[in-house]
Order: structure tokens, then sequence, then C-alpha cells
């Protein structure tokens, strides 16, 4: 495109291939718009296939790849260092917890309020701390998640249960029979993961989604254009939080108990390192990192004690020999 | 008042502990910007040595306060190596890469040393010899003031004004200084910025190292997630500080000292944790350059 | 300027777009900015001018929201500007470039103009979300009318190239694009001739009035005074943060405290420099 030509041309043709989505989704290529749906298709053969262990490996890989995806939205797309991401996780296992065994109320209504809670104190927690700079923001997010963890083992209300938690949440029921069964709660996960990543496709084709990108390219140009970076910024988290809080109802299915140790600074840690290992903004690497965290340690279950050493070497080979991620979001445009 | 000189006593001892600590922090972000999070694990590593060391028995014959001092030497020579190379492996090649990713290879840093640790030692609680130092008490007004506290106070005095004279008149302190305000220009003025850089991962490890051994001297114990927990507080103070700033982390440790020492007479220590994290969010909000930082403004 | 002008009112009766009433802004100890006013009329382009530091951009970024002044008001069809944060002025119709080009990395040339239709964009998060076919058809609408700005730049055929992959000058075009496809009352362009050659910038002449042609006025920071001389139809210039002179091109070239400003010492005839200076402006 030879841009020293002054005179205008009498009007470039107009495309004649018709001009796709406006933003193409990272990740999912031509290629992958099939191998992802296939994929999941075979995931739900597993329950059939595999044993009750891996069952439980495959819904609970589920469960933290939708809290990873969450964490991806506030890091990986709209920019922000959230390390204390594990408290909106935690925040709808506990409502689900306190509202099915406390007050009785059936597991599946619980769910709502749980998105609702998780989301409202994603976006109080965020109002104040979002203009501050990247470093001392993550120390902030730091802190409410320790804080969090404190006042979940101080049997905060005397609902929390203290630091063993809360025991005995069941799956959910229809018409009395219970579906709580390894099978039963993988394909619920499993349904839920769909959704989510259905979700983030759609995130990334819409203008909220692109909003996020353009606070984590250029915060100020985006300003100029008349994006209110505030309100924005405490979206993302809000949408992502919502999201973490619908896992942690899963989760409190899942392992029937919720307790503080689930939701620590590690944990965060671990989310915030799948993002980037596994290459932000990337629904594929996403995924890739939180098998690696969650799928390939149950692979070498007599080396379990190696993990996080095995993890933390990971995190720092990645970092310094591939800085993009392991499988990086695909560059916009040509 | 034997209360308060009590607490005072304590507060000062663990904030001598926690800036020792702290100082590792701040050396490192005002050079790099960046948030060592392995440090902690760092010190405590250095208490770990420590007590090899003082229990291995291949030191026999030695007097007790010779032992003291050798385990001392060897922990502050060990953690020197481990955190020269943990900048060499894991910070170095990442100096021009994105912000993040230092971030993350600290992180891993910090879970390779804690669980490489826990392999090494195990997970149990290992508990430090008795009769290491004199089990001498004195009296002062109401309070009790034990040979270990007076040690501890007196060595993270000695080693703050050491490091205070260092870095303001001698050659090297001033380099060092010179890089964390503005390291392009120092590297301009002929300054070798990657000579300052590995100074400051011998400094900061090597302060650091003695204030876990001290730690573990203390209490008598150590255990391998004490570096998360002193860790963070000790991080939390070099920020009340100032991050970056050395006399404000000597300050914000021993604030802290003091803070938790007397909360700890009149807050369930279970929710002593959480006001410190609170104090932190606000102090973030409200003055994020901390007690002596500078205020930096963002320029456009 | 030497009539008596009403507040508000320019002699022609136009009405006064943007009004810069006695602004001024300090760094520390820096008085970068100092009772600076003057007023843009709608439909003009204005240049502001003045030596490297003077403070144009400064001024820019106050306009734009970017800075606050500490003194002084800014007022947009009468209205107060001053202090009002970068999207709220651009909610007001007021857009502008950047002296650095500041493009989406990692973004296609449509992504970026699309950018520039944040304000026009109807559709709620949660049909984004759920990818409706209201939200649907709205995206298709941004990509239409992207598409079309970007024809008449020119640049339809790189639409979905890498933008920050494009030559420098396609770049600033880009950015030109983004700032136009809202259809903004006010466009500030910072140096926007900058690392232009001499085609180039008689392109942009050309570009600066289509783009008054409009109906949208312009002010306009430069150096380049082939630009500034032969597309304005005032010009401001400022000095070391104040105001040194006001008026058309042709008295402003011959002003000689503007000749002061930027050669620093006395009009000089046989100076080949100045005679430079007035080939160039002539």
């Amino acid at each position: 495109m030879d841009d020293r030509v002054t005179e205008t041309t009498a009007g470039s043709p107009a495309p004649s291939v018709p001009v796709p989505a406006a933003s193409k989704p990272s990740g999912w290529s031509g290629l992958l718009r099939f191998v992802g749906p296939l994929l999941w298709c075979v995931g739900l053969l597993l329950p059939v296939t595999l044993s009750p262990a891996w069952i439980t490996v495959g819904g609970i890989f589920a469960i933290y790849a939708i809290v990873a995806l969450s964490q991806d939205i506030v890091l990986g797309r709209a920019g922000m260092y959230d390390m204390g991401h594990a408290v909106y996780f935690g925040v709808g296992a506990y409502i689900s917890a306190i509202l099915s065994l406390t007050f009785g109320w059936p597991i599946l209504w619980t769910i709502p309020v749980a998105v609702v809670v998780s989301a409202a104190l994603g976006a109080v927690l965020s109002a104040p701390i979002v203009k501050l700079r990247g470093d001392y923001l993550l120390v902030v997010t730091i802190g409410f998640n320790a804080i969090f963890v404190l006042a979940m083992k101080n049997n905060l209300f005397g609902l929390t249960g203290g630091p063993d938690g809360i025991f005995g949440v069941s799956g959910p029921s229809v018409f009395g029979h219970v579906f709580g069964s390894q099978s039963d709660l993988f394909y619920l996960n499993w349904v839920v993961l769909a959704l989510v990543l259905w979700i983030m496709r759609n995130l990334d084709r819409s203008a909220l989604g692109r909003t996020f990108r353009y606070l984590k390219y250029d915060e100020l140009a985006a300003t100029t254009l008349g994006v209110n970076a505030h309100r924005y910024k405490v979206a993302a988290f809000a949408l992502a939080a919502g999201i973490a809080g619908l896992a942690g109802t899963l989760f409190a299915m899942q392992l029937s108990a919720v307790s503080p140790g689930s939701f620590q600074f590690t944990d965060s840690v671990v989310l915030f390192a799948i993002v980037l290992v596994g290459g932000q903004a990337s629904v594929p690497g996403v995924l890739l990192g939180t098998a690696m965290m969650f799928v390939v340690p149950q692979i070498f279950t007599d080396l379990a004690q190696y993990r996080y050493l095995v993890f933390g070497i990971a995190m720092i080979v990645v970092m310094v020999l591939r800085p993009q991620g392991i499988w990086p979001a695909r560059r916009r445009g040509a | 008042m034997d209360f308060i000189l009590q607490q005072f006593i304590n507060g000062l001892t663990v904030g001598g502990i926690y800036a020792l600590i702290a100082l590792g922090y701040t050396m490192v972000y005002g050079v790099l910007k960046l948030i060592n999070f392995a440090h902690g694990d760092l010190c405590i590593l250095g208490a770990y040595i420590g007590l090899t060391s003082l229990t291995s028995g291949a030191f026999g014959g030695l007097s007790t306060p010779v032992l003291l001092a050798l385990s001392f030497i060897i922990a502050m020579i060990v953690v020197a190596v481990a955190g020269t190379l943990l900048d060499q492996l894991a910070y170095k090649p990442l100096r021009r890469a994105h912000r993040l990713s230092p971030v993350v290879s600290a992180l891993g840093a910090s879970m390779l040393i804690e669980n490489g640790i826990m392999l090494i030692w195990g997970p149990n609680v290992r508990v430090f010899p008795k009769d290491l130092l004199p089990n001498i008490t004195w009296h002062i007004g109401g309070a009790y003031l034990s040979f270990v506290q007076l040690m501890i106070m007196i060595g993270a005095f000695v080693l703050m004004v050491a490091l205070y004279l260092f870095v303001h008149h001698t050659r090297l302190g001033t380099a060092i200084r010179a890089a964390a305000i503005d390291q392009d220009a120092a590297r301009l003025m002929g300054i070798n910025v990657n000579r300052v850089i590995a100074l400051v991962f011998i400094i900061g490890p090597v302060l650091g190292a003695v204030g876990g051994l001290f730690i573990g001297l203390y209490y008598r114990q150590a255990y391998f997630t004490m570096g998360w927990s002193y860790g963070l507080s000790a991080f939390i103070a070099a920020i009340i500080g100032g991050i970056g700033n050395i006399p404000g982390a000597m300050l914000g440790g021993l604030l802290l000292g003091l803070f938790n020492a007397f909360a700890a007479g009149y807050v369930s220590s279970s929710w002593q944790d959480a006001i410190t994290f609170a104090l932190l969010i606000a102090i973030l909000l409200v003055r994020p350059s901390g007690l002596l930082g500078e205020r930096v403004a963002e320029k456009v | 300027m030497n009539q008596t002008v009403q507040p508000g009112q320019a002699p022609d009766g136009a009405d006064t777009l943007l009004e810069l009433d006695g602004i001024g802004i300090s760094f520390g100890g820096l008085r970068a900015v100092d009772d600076l006013s003057f007023r843009v009329q709608s439909g003009q382009i204005v240049g502001l001018i003045g030596p490297n530091g003077a403070g144009k951009t400064t001024v820019f970024n106050m306009i734009t929201g970017v800075y606050q002044p500490t003194d002084g008001h800014i007022r947009w069809h009468g209205r107060e500007l001053t202090g009002m944060p970068p999207h709220r002025i651009a909610q007001a119709g007021i857009r502008r470039t950047f002296q650095t080009i500041r493009l989406f990395a990692d973004m296609s040339v449509l992504e970026n103009v699309i950018a520039g239709e944040h304000l026009q964009i109807r559709q709620k998060w949660w049909q984004g979300l759920l990818n409706t076919p209201a939200q649907r058809r709205e995206e298709k609408d941004l990509v239409d009318r992207a598409m079309a700005v970007l024809e008449k730049m020119d640049l339809a055929g790189v639409a979905h190239e890498n933008a920050t992959s494009l030559p420098y000058g396609a770049q600033r075009r880009v950015e030109m694009a983004r700032t136009l496809v809202a259809g903004p009352e006010l466009v500030i362009l910072d140096e926007p001739a900058a690392g232009l050659n001499e085609f180039e910038s008689a392109a942009l002449n050309d570009t600066i009035r289509a783009i008054r042609d409009t109906g949208v006025t312009v002010i306009l920071v430069e150096h380049d005074m082939s630009v500034v001389m032969n597309v304005t139809d005032n010009i401001v210039v400022i000095n070391f943060g104040k105001k040194i002179a006001e008026g058309k091109p042709e008295e402003i070239r011959s002003n000689p405290l503007v000749i002061e400003a930027y050669l620093g010492q006395d009009d000089d005839e046989d100076d080949p420099l100045m005679e430079a200076v007035q080939e160039a402006t002539s």
C-alpha cells in the first residue's frame, strides 16, 4: 500500500469478501473452531470410559478452568494485576454452602445468589483500587485475599465454620433425586464449562471485550475515545468475580465441603500463573495451563510432593524461554 | 506501664527482624522495581542453614559462641549465593521483558525455594537446640529483657547502621542509590548497573539470612512456610516505610513490630493479621508511597 | 484583531465553540502555561505554534482532560469543561490525535477505527455476552461505518493488517480515521505532520481542509510551517507558556515577536535562515 500517492484513487473498491466479525476471537482459528467443541463432546464420554478417580479429576479440571478463565478476564484481557482472585471463588463456594446447609436452600437456588454476590463483591472491592499502579494493585489484592481467609477461619458471623469450614454440601436435587455422584457432578461441571467458554467467545466479539483490550493496551488513548476507564475496570472485576463465584458453587458441590484452605494466597498465585504461563487472553492457553496444574500432577501421583516444586520451576522456565506463554493468543490482524 | 514497656521490648525485637528482612525487599525493588517474592523464603533458608550448622555435629569441639557465629556466617554465605543464583537464573534474563514476567518468575522461585526446603528438611517444625544462648533475663522496670532479645536488637541495629553508612558514605552505596533513582542515567554516568544489581542481591539476602536465623533463635523453631508469613510481614513493613526507600524499610519494620506487639495485647491474634492487612490496604489507597517514599507523579 | 468582540461571539457572528480563558498550570515549581486565552470559532482551522517546549502539548492535554489546569477556565459552547476527565470531554464531541501515534498494538486497522465508535455503541454488556441478534446487527453497523471512513482515507485495502505494522504515514491516517469516525465537532491534531515528507504534508493539508469542509472544527499544533501557514484561518503563538501573538497567517509571518521567539535574534533580512523561513511560508 503506497501511502506516498498524493492523488486519491477514484474510490477503493468495496471489499469483495464479506468483512468477517469485527474482532477475530483469539485462539479460535479456523481449525480450533471445530476441535474445541469436538474435544468437549469427547469429554462427555469420560464418565463411561474412566475410573471414578479420573472422573473426579475431570470435574476438578472443569471447575478450575472456569476460575482460571475468569482470572484471565481481569488479568489477560483487562490487564490488571489481580492476585487475590481466589476470594471470589471462595465467596461463591461459601455462599452456596451456607445457604444450603444453614438455611436449607436447595442448592440450585443458591447459584444465582452466589454469582450475584460474588460479582457485587468484585465491584465493591475493585472500585477503590483500580486506579492504583500495577504493583500496588497486586499487593492490595493479596491483602484482600488474606483478610478473606482470616475472616473465614474466624467463623465470621458464626456462619463460616472456622478453619475446618463447612461440611456436607450435597449435589443438586431435581424432583427429589439427588445428583451427587462423581459422574453427575462431572456432567454438571462440564456443561457449565461449555457455557463459560461460550461466554468467553462472545466476550471476545463484543464491545465489552474490545473495551477491555483498549484499556489493557493503552488506557490513555482509550479515554480520549470516550472510554470511562474506571467503570470498565470495575466491570471486568465484577464479571470475573461472578464467573469465579459460579465455579465456587460447583466446587462446594464437588468437594461437598468448603474450607478456607482452598482459597488462599497460593491458590490465587496458581490462577495468576496459569494465565501468564498458559497465555494471556488465550482460551486454549488458559485451559492448557489449568491442565498442567490440575491434571498432570494426577498422572504422577507418587511424585505429588514435588508438585509445587515442579510448577515453580516451570513458571521460571516458561517466563525466561517463552514469555508470551505456552499457547499465546493469536495476533490480531494479518 | 510494665505492660507497655514489655510490649515495647517485644516490638523492637521483632521489629528489628522485620527491618532486616524488609531491607532486602526494598533494595531490590528500588533498583529493579521488582517485588522479590522469593526473598522471604531466602531468609528462612538462612534459618535452616543456621540450624543445620548448629546441629550437624560437624563442628564438634567448638565453643558455643564460636559455633553460633560460624553458623551465622555460613548462613549468610549460602543465602548470598542462593540470592545471586536467583537473580542470574530467574530475573536477569527478564530485565527487558514485559513487566509481569519477573513477577511470575519470582513467584515460581518462591514456590521452588519453599518446597525445596520442605523436601530437604521435611514438612514438620524443626526445633532449635536449647542452651545456645545464655539464659539471662534482665529486669527493666517491671518488664523482662532476655539475652536473645538484646542480641537481636543490637545485631539488627548494628547491621542497619552499617548499611546506612555504606549506602550514604561509600561510592558503591551511592551507586546503588543512583541506580534506584534512574537506572539509565546511572548507566550513562558510568555506573556498572549490573554490578550494582549483583551487589543488591548479596546484601539483601545476607541481611535477610541474619533476620531469618534470628527468627529461628528467638522462637527456637523453623518451619518451611515461615518464609511466606514473615516475608509478607516484612514486605508490608517495607511498603509502610516506602518501598524502595532504605530508611523507610528500617522504620517500617520497627513500626510494624511495635504495632504487632501492642495489638497482640489488645486484639486476638487471629484478627491481628487481618488488621495488619487492612492497614496495608489503607496505606496503599491513601499514601502508596509510604511514610518516607517520594511521591512520583505520572508523566504523560 | 482590533475590533471589539462580544464574549462568545466572533466578528462574523459564528458561535465560539471553544474558549480558553486565563488557563494556567504548574508542574512542581515550573509554570508551564500562564494566563493563556484564545477562542476557536466553529468551522475554523486554528493553529497553535511556538518553539519547542513552549507548552503546546500541555495546552492540548489540558483541553482534552489529561491534565487539570490550576487556573482559568475552558468553555465548550459556553459550558464549563475545565477539570473534566478525558472520557467526558470525548463525550462532549472533542477528539484528538497524539504526537506519538497511539494506535492499539496487536489490533487491526479496522479494529482501531471501530474503537473510535465506542461512544456510539448501544449494545448492553449482557447482549454482548449472549451474542444476541441485536448485538450482531450493531457489530455489522460498526464495521460498515468504520470501513466507510477507511475507504475515504484510502486505507480500506489494509483494513485487516496489524495497525502498527503499517508505514508511519499510514498509521497517522489510521489514527485520523479513528478520530473522525465518531463524527466529532472538534478535532485536535497534535503534530500531524511529524515524520511526513513534502508530498505527505501537502496531502495532509488537503485532508485537514476536507475535514473542515465536513463541518468539523480543527485545532492544530504543528512545527511544519508549510502546513500551518497554508491551512489555518487563525494562529495562536505561545512561548514559555504565554501567548505572544494571535492572528491570521500573514500577520503572524511578519510578527517580530514571533520571529524572535523562533530564531532568538533580531529580524535580519540577509539571514539565509530567515529567507528560508520566508520562502517556506509564502
